[in-house]
């Protein structure tokens, strides 16, 4: 009996103990990141994993001294915070409009728009981007915080799938119950579906607010102008790990890292619970 | 493929039918029907439908104004993409330098496939057109009432409600993806790179000269050696990075949710907590943490490991340090570990969301039937994930093919090529052909060849998405699994 309950003890520390060193591994470079941000040094630190001084100083500066001609944290900051509003609003409106359409309704024509839409997922998303920049050059709006909500929000329609596979899995017949009491196609959305919606709504509106916060490419053809007051934080910090900026900006880089990263873990936390959500109803229901 | 067949013959059967609807309603129409293939609102002016025939002629000035100010003037020169060059000529008496009237060939295509669509759209629209009159006649004939402006209107918030949902965003869609792809599909017919740039140069059609360099092997010009490189490496790594993400998120995935665990939220936070970093952070911060003169290299060598691997022949005997991101082989290597560092995490949610729906009363019945845990994972967890999943891996090995962040933000400006047939062709042994694409727009302007390759990675993607679906078809079990 006794032997019995050693072994199990073994078993469940060696489970435990595994997972500890795994987690450990997946959190060092998110603990260099961390530890670097407060280092006095302000290159990259090679001789030692933790900084040998340590000070809040990075942090101010990142913050509260309004930066250099390299370095504008607020501002990339507040750009990004404004292309993220209004790429939210228009995307996700975008995505749940078309995802009800296609789950929802019936009409000529809809499984072929639906083909169209797997056509597209094919290309690589930035073979077009020559073209759209060159469009939104004619327009003048390259070096614009539109053209880059538009670059973002405008194609948003094809990101509809998991939203879609959600509306699938609620029950037809409230919408039905609805129209036999006289509601239009449009109170069955507003009244009916949306607010049964709530989870992937959630999902859909941070996935999109996201998306300026994470992608760098884009940004860094469509804002080529050079000038750090235009850029958005992803294209600004990866600009300060140039290789003529590195030995003087990494610091204020795992800094401004930290930064980011706290609203945007945050807001990750909160949509991956809907995400498994969404991505698992969509696949078994098709 | 008979159902891939089936789609496309339904599809063009929906084609066909609607010119021969249009054909027929113009044959049996009144006057009025035929007249409105002239003047589009002149049948609903006819039935008293005033608001909406003069809406419809309104629109109909409008192309036609469109045609004569726009479509006419740059369809024209889209044969040729122009034949007046740009010269500056500086004019004395202004003391400034003067632009000729010059044909600008990018902005000719550009304008041209704009013009195509809204032509392609117009046109359907005023066939449609026809059906409309021709259908407010027979109701008219019938004795039945015309529906008025207002309850057409209305009929949009109700049984044409999609038509309100779709319409902005497939604008967008047209603007932002169809019209720059179409393009850049074009630009690989021309001979649109550094030397003949718009508008300084005058841009020409060229066939199939680019997909012909993409193939051949010249004296001038590698394109087909690099190009056989380039994809066979994109292909491994496309098979590499799903597989190993996919079982390293299953297997972890499985050990948290194990009954044996204790704190299984604790460990899933922590996993998150790393790709919760917006990838260009942490992939940068990898990047420095393994880069030659890096902390990885200072703690490896003081620990003896270097020295060890120098021994086993893994690491050249020249160097004092691990090449992590610059040497072909070990950058392969890195690329495809931190790789399952950035997937795992997401692998695990998502197998933790489908672990949870697996029917528990399968479990029972096998518990039941005597089978121990090791056999219910091989005949009800393994088949069920896979069954989940098959569409999910489909699209992440496409998703792979493109995966430009990874590459691009661990190598770029770190790793150079030894490679001297590479680099001519500016491609690297790393490369996917997504990053060699970048790099051919980005760096060297090399528009047309970078359009061949994305041609080929759309190629690609659609042959294994083909094939994929298919075979996910052929052995469709879906009745097995549906309760």
């Amino acid at each position: 009996m006794r032997k019995i309950t050693f072994k199990k003890g073994l078993s469940f520390t060696a489970r435990h103990l595994f997972l500890l060193v795994l987690c450990l591994i997946w959190l060092i470079p998110i603990f260099w990141l961390v530890l670097n941000s407060f280092s006095v040094f302000q290159g990259v630190n090679i001789r030692r994993f933790y900084p040998e001084e340590w000070t809040l100083e990075n942090y101010r500066w990142l913050l509260f001294s309004g930066g250099d001609s390299i370095a504008q944290f607020t501002v990339w900051f507040r750009n990004t915070l404004t292309i993220a509003v209004f790429t939210c609003l228009i995307s996700s409106s975008f995505v749940l409009m078309v995802s009800y359409a296609m789950s929802r309704m019936r009409f000529n024509g809809r499984r072929g728009l639906m083909n169209i839409g797997v056509l597209l997922g094919l290309f690589p998303g930035f073979l077009s981007m020559i073209a759209v920049y060159f469009i939104l050059q004619t327009f003048n709006l390259t070096n614009n915080h539109w053209g880059l909500i538009m670059v973002y929000s405008g194609g948003a329609g094809l990101g509809y799938l998991i939203a879609k596979g959600f509306f699938d899995t609620i029950s037809e017949t409230l919408s039905e119950s609805a129209r036999i009491e006289g509601a239009t196609e449009s109170q069955v959305f507003l009244h009916v579906i949306v607010p049964l919606a709530k989870p992937i709504i959630v999902y859909t509106v941070i996935a999109s607010f996201l998306v300026p916060w994470m992608d760098f490419i884009f940004a860094r053809i469509i804002l080529n102008s050079g000038l750090s007051k235009d850029w958005t934080v992803a294209i600004g910090l990866y600009n300060m790990l140039d290789r003529s900026s590195i030995n003087t900006y990494f610091a204020r880089f795992c800094a401004g890292g930290v930064l980011v990263s706290i609203p945007i873990s945050v807001l990750f936390v909160i949509m991956q619970k809907f995400y498994v959500e969404g991505i698992t109803s969509g696949a078994v229901k098709g | 493929m008979v159902i891939f067949m089936e789609n496309i013959k339904k599809a063009l059967l929906g084609f066909f039918g609607f010119f021969g609807g249009v054909g027929r309603d113009f044959i049996k129409g009144d006057i009025f029907v035929k007249l409105s293939a002239l003047i589009m609102g002149i049948g609903f002016i006819r039935r008293r439908q005033y608001v909406k025939g003069i809406l419809v002629t309104l629109f109909q000035l409008v192309i036609i104004v469109f045609i004569f100010s726009f479509a006419i003037p740059n369809l024209s020169k889209f044969p040729t993409l122009g034949t007046v060059k740009f010269e500056a000529v500086f004019n004395l008496e202004t003391m400034r330098n003067e632009v000729n009237d010059f044909d600008h060939s990018f902005k000719i295509l550009i304008y041209s496939l704009a013009a195509i669509v809204v032509l392609i759209a117009a046109a359907f629209f005023w066939l449609q057109n026809i059906r409309n009159v021709r259908k407010s006649e027979v109701l008219s004939r019938e004795g039945k009432s015309l529906p008025s402006f207002l309850d057409e209107v209305r009929e949009l918030r109700d049984k044409r409600f999609h038509v309100v949902l779709l319409s902005l965003p497939c604008l967008g869609i047209i603007l932002f993806t169809i019209i720059p792809l179409l393009v850049m599909i074009l630009v690989a017919f021309t001979n649109y790179d550094q030397q003949n740039m718009p508008p300084a140069a005058l841009i020409d059609w060229v066939g199939f000269a680019n997909f012909k360099t993409l193939f051949a092997n010249t004296a001038t010009s590698a394109f087909g050696y690099a190009f056989i490189k380039v994809l066979s490496w994109t292909l491994t790594w496309a098979v590499l990075a799903t597989a190993t993400c996919y079982i390293g998120g299953v297997m972890v995935s499985l050990l948290i949710n194990s009954a044996k665990t204790k704190f299984k939220s604790l460990w899933r936070t922590m996993l998150v907590v790393s790709i919760a970093v917006p990838q260009f952070v942490s992939l940068l911060v990898v990047r420095n943490f393994f880069a030659n003169t890096g902390i990885v290299n200072t703690y490896l060598s003081q620990w003896g490991v270097t020295d060890f691997l120098k021994d086993i022949g893994l690491v050249a005997s020249h160097i004092d340090y691990v090449p992590f991101l610059t040497n072909p082989q070990w950058t392969k290597f890195m690329i495809v570990t931190i790789n399952v560092w950035v997937g795992v995490p997401y692998l695990m949610l998502i197998a933790t969301g489908i672990l949870m729906n697996i029917p528990q009363e399968l479990y029972e019945s096998a518990r039941i039937d005597g089978a121990n845990p090791f056999r219910s994972f091989i005949h009800i967890t393994m088949p069920y994930m896979l069954f989940v999943t098959a569409p999910f891996l489909v699209t992440s090995v496409v998703q792979n093919i493109n995966n430009f962040n990874i590459i691009y933000l661990l190598t770029q400006d770190v790793y150079i090529t030894t490679d001297q047939t590479l680099a001519n062709v500016n491609a690297k042994e790393i490369d996917l052909l997504v990053t060699w694409l970048y790099r051919l727009t980005q760096e060297y302007y090399n528009y047309k060849m970078s359009s061949v390759i994305g041609i080929m990675v759309f190629i690609v993607c659609a042959i294994i998405t083909l094939w994929a679906f298919n075979l996910v078809l052929k052995t469709n079990k879906e009745d097995k699994f549906q309760l």
